[in-house]
């Protein structure tokens, strides 16, 4: 019995390791940032990006030694996004938010193979574009509100594309029997 | 009464911590929906993200889109998503996970190169921010914007979602004269049968 539950229990790696630490490393780095103790001992304009691409090489770094790709990437992106976004103005967190959310979106649209998860990801930057209409309705334009308007438009476009998009899955999938976007040649010249 | 109380303790940072856990909610799920092997958790996660999404929009005093944004997104998209995703058969993609191909470095650096593009033009740039304006019903004055200035494209975005229904529907529809091995041979008895009625 006991040597049964023992043999169930995966037993840590070096891996696990390595994602936690590169998650320590990074959150600790963006505590001192937004502390400002960083800014005391070097001063100069562009500390923040030099900071993220420091996280950038550490997270590849840490990629090619097997680490968890996913904890890898989400104590990346939300340690960098807080890094490069706090000492910005309210409308430009917004802004940087939204772009965080498109650059995923246009990530998963190169990379995934799957049909359907291609449509996800555009839906994914249509909402990041939404997001910048509504941020610019609200400090730009409070008054009259045509970023509102805008994102209406964007979401009867999103439904008419998701609506046809996925016709068009269904029926080469009806054809090929699959959604494998590496498959799909029908369109070769 | 109790916002007022929270802004007072937290020296008025209130709205940018709430913008901060939400963020940081809405990063795994967008990760999720992009990386995860299991493609139908994906599928669920994307409700999670557009949730988190119409919590900004409300951050933005926006009622009226956080509204659209729930019963359009939340509910119908990601439904049909689903709906596809039951249909089709997603074993595909879990044979290759863990290796750092071709397509996942420059899918990597694109997007990091997009990220970079947008977020230097976004800081180099000094928007015009007017101050903040308490008191405005937006779903009047978005109520007026579509019935004067804009209602030639709203009329437009009408009709697109018409022919957009009709042509999923003509698309999706399981045509049963074509068939899997030799559809055109079909289309010549089709031809065939139709001269000599």
């Amino acid at each position: 019995m006991n040597d049964q539950t023992v043999a169930t229990v995966k037993p840590r790696q070096l891996s696990d390791f390595i994602g936690l630490s590169f998650t320590f490393f990074t959150s600790l780095m963006a505590i001192t940032y937004a502390t400002g103790f960083i800014e005391k001992i070097m001063n100069f304009n562009y500390l923040e990006i030099c900071l993220f691409i420091i996280i950038v090489i550490l997270g590849y770094l840490a990629c090619a030694m097997r680490a968890n790709i996913k904890t890898i990437v989400i104590a990346g992106i939300t340690m960098s996004f807080f890094i490069l976004s706090f000492h910005q103005s309210s409308l430009n967190k917004y802004l940087i938010f939204s772009a965080v959310l498109f650059s995923i979106g246009i990530y998963g649209l190169t990379v995934s193979r799957n049909a359907v998860r291609v449509l996800m990801s555009i839906e994914l930057m249509l909402n990041a574009v939404n997001i910048n209409l509504v941020a610019f309705a609200q400090y730009i334009d409070p008054i009259e509100l045509k970023g509102q308007v805008f994102a209406i438009f964007v979401l009867t476009v999103a439904a008419a594309e998701a609506a046809v998009g996925l016709a068009i899955v269904l029926s080469i999938y009806r054809f090929m029997a699959s959604v494998d976007m590496e498959r799909f040649k029908l369109l070769r010249w | 009464m109790t916002f007022d109380l929270l802004t007072n303790y937290t020296n008025g940072h209130f709205i940018d911590i709430i913008f901060y856990i939400i963020a940081f909610i809405s990063f795994p799920m967008a990760i999720g929906v992009i990386m995860d092997k299991v493609i139908i958790r994906s599928g669920f996660m994307l409700i999670g993200l557009f949730g988190t999404i119409c919590a900004m929009f409300l951050l933005l005093q926006a009622q009226f889109i956080a509204l659209a944004q729930l019963m359009i997104y939340a509910v119908g998209i990601t439904l049909v998503v689903v709906i596809a995703l039951m249909l089709t058969s997603p074993k595909l993609e879990s044979l290759n996970e863990l290796d750092l191909d071709d397509s996942k470095i420059s899918g990597f650096f694109l997007s990091l190169a997009v990220f970079f593009t947008l977020f230097t033009a976004i800081k180099s740039e000094s928007w015009p921010v007017r101050p903040e304006i308490s008191g405005i019903d937006s779903v009047k004055v978005i109520g007026a914007q579509l019935m004067t200035g804009y209602s030639i494209p709203f009329e437009f975005a009408s009709l697109l979602l018409l022919s957009a229904l009709i042509g999923a529907i003509m698309i999706a529809k399981h045509n049963q004269s074509v068939t899997k091995k030799s559809p055109v041979q079909t289309n010549e008895d089709n031809l065939i049968t139709s001269s000599k009625k």
